[in-house]
């Protein structure tokens, strides 16, 4: 591609790249589905951090379908998935020290996340 | 991957440090490569996720010590080698052209 | 992967900023005239006003409050401030209850087009690492005390949605014009480590 020139830049910054794609299947989770993230260790780009997996949660939120962060790193394409917004005790994830009463809230692509029992 | 940079939960890194009145860019190289970065982003069709992983990829001391806008340079660096647009040397004999420059 | 990449140390990042961006102008890549425009939009142009226009109308207008909070990005959208890392704009309320603070503990995800760039404190490894585990401590090094019964929400913003904190309009603004309450919306307030005041 040519050099993006001086007087696009202002219209490319305001238009933006959203990563929102479609996805064909229905979601499989809804609000207030009790939700586990796996426990993956990819070598290769995630966006799932060390401190969530293998952690239970809530789904607070369907966010839509958006392009997969983890392809879309290695050049392996959007492969759209869809995105919830999942909400986690701050005990759950850092043990009684923590407040009971604060939550931490991460969003987390379908292939992050299993139905917890 | 299960790098440096994937830093929740993590103990040991004392206060959070806030600069008073902090400016936008703290140099011109500052400012220099987040246009540049931008700018061959979108003409290469790099997708952030690429320069993230690139950036995640650094060597864990270098990433924690070098200044915010140094992790754009590394991970710019790193994958336009990786697509062939630049090689390595050609990028060392023009800093060293230019550093030849700076010294006149 | 990385030892055969250092057989002497990098030279300085202007050095390497400048020779990348000669190598890139002449195979046609760049122009430097689009460089020198999208340097001047985030340091003149986009900024942390433009949150503060959003909230100081949310403030003003109740229902414009409700559309913000169902739908941020078609709200923000309202008031022009569309774009990069901005597509998707998820806003959250602060009310007596909850306080909400935002974070990328992965790298430094922000909502440019309504708070422009990020600070370096949000983007190094103390903010990133700490802001999760405890948020009570961070916020308090800020000088915000987060009352014990009040609900601490962290929300770290990994994909590609991006937050912003409504914070709570503070006592003693009745009938304020919208750019008199916008002056008392930091860029802290919009990411959750600072609470708008009057001044005494």
């Amino acid at each position: 591609m040519p050099a993006l020139p001086k007087d696009m830049v202002w219209t490319v910054v305001k238009t933006g790249m959203s990563a929102r794609a479609e996805v064909k299947t229905p979601p499989r989770f809804k609000t207030g589905d009790r939700v586990v993230a796996r426990n993956v260790n990819p070598a290769g780009h995630t966006r799932l951090p060390r401190y969530i997996r293998g952690k239970t949660g809530v789904v607070h939120r369907y966010h839509g379908s958006f392009a997969f962060a983890d392809t879309r790193a290695h050049g392996q394409g959007d492969q759209p998935q869809h995105v919830y917004s999942v909400r986690f005790e701050a005990r759950e994830l850092w043990g009684d020290a923590a407040s009971a009463h604060d939550a931490l809230y991460i969003d987390l692509w379908d292939t992050y996340i299993e139905q917890a029992k | 991957m299960n790098g440096i940079h994937d830093l929740g939960g993590m103990h040991g890194f004392g206060p959070v440090v806030r600069e008073e009145n902090e400016p936008v860019f703290h140099a011109e190289w500052e400012r220099r490569t987040f246009g540049v970065v931008n700018l061959a982003m979108g003409a290469m069709q790099i997708h952030v996720d690429e320069i993230r992983h690139a950036i995640e990829r650094m060597p864990p001391a270098e990433y924690l010590e070098s200044p915010y806008y140094e992790h754009w340079i590394y991970g710019l660096e790193a994958l336009l080698r990786e697509r062939g647009v630049i090689t390595r040397d050609e990028l060392a004999r023009r800093v060293a052209e230019l550093a030849k420059q700076e010294k006149k | 992967m990385a030892k055969d990449e250092h057989t002497e140390p990098p030279s300085a990042p202007a050095l390497r900023i400048k020779a990348l961006e000669s190598l890139l102008v002449e195979r046609g890549l760049v122009d430097p005239g689009a460089v020198d425009e999208i340097i001047d939009i985030f340091e003149k142009r986009i900024g942390p006003r433009n949150g503060a226009k959003v909230v100081a109308h949310a403030w003003a207008d109740p229902e414009y409050m409700k559309r913000l909070l169902a739908d941020g990005s078609k709200a923000i959208a309202e008031l022009g401030f569309t774009g990069l890392q901005g597509e998707d704009m998820v806003v959250l309320e602060n009310t007596p209850k909850v306080h909400n603070v935002v974070v990328c503990t992965l790298c430094s995800c922000y909502p440019w087009p309504t708070l422009g760039l990020p600070p370096n404190w949000y983007k190094a490894a103390p903010y990133r690492a700490r802001i999760v585990i405890e948020p009570r401590k961070v916020l308090a090094e800020f000088g915000i005390d987060v009352a014990p019964d009040v609900e601490v929400r962290v929300w770290d913003s990994n994909a590609e949605i991006r937050y912003m904190v409504l914070p709570m309009r503070p006592a003693g603004t009745e009938g304020w014009s919208e750019e008199k309450l916008a002056t008392l919306v930091s860029r802290d307030s919009m990411i959750g480590t600072a609470i708008p005041k009057v001044k005494a």
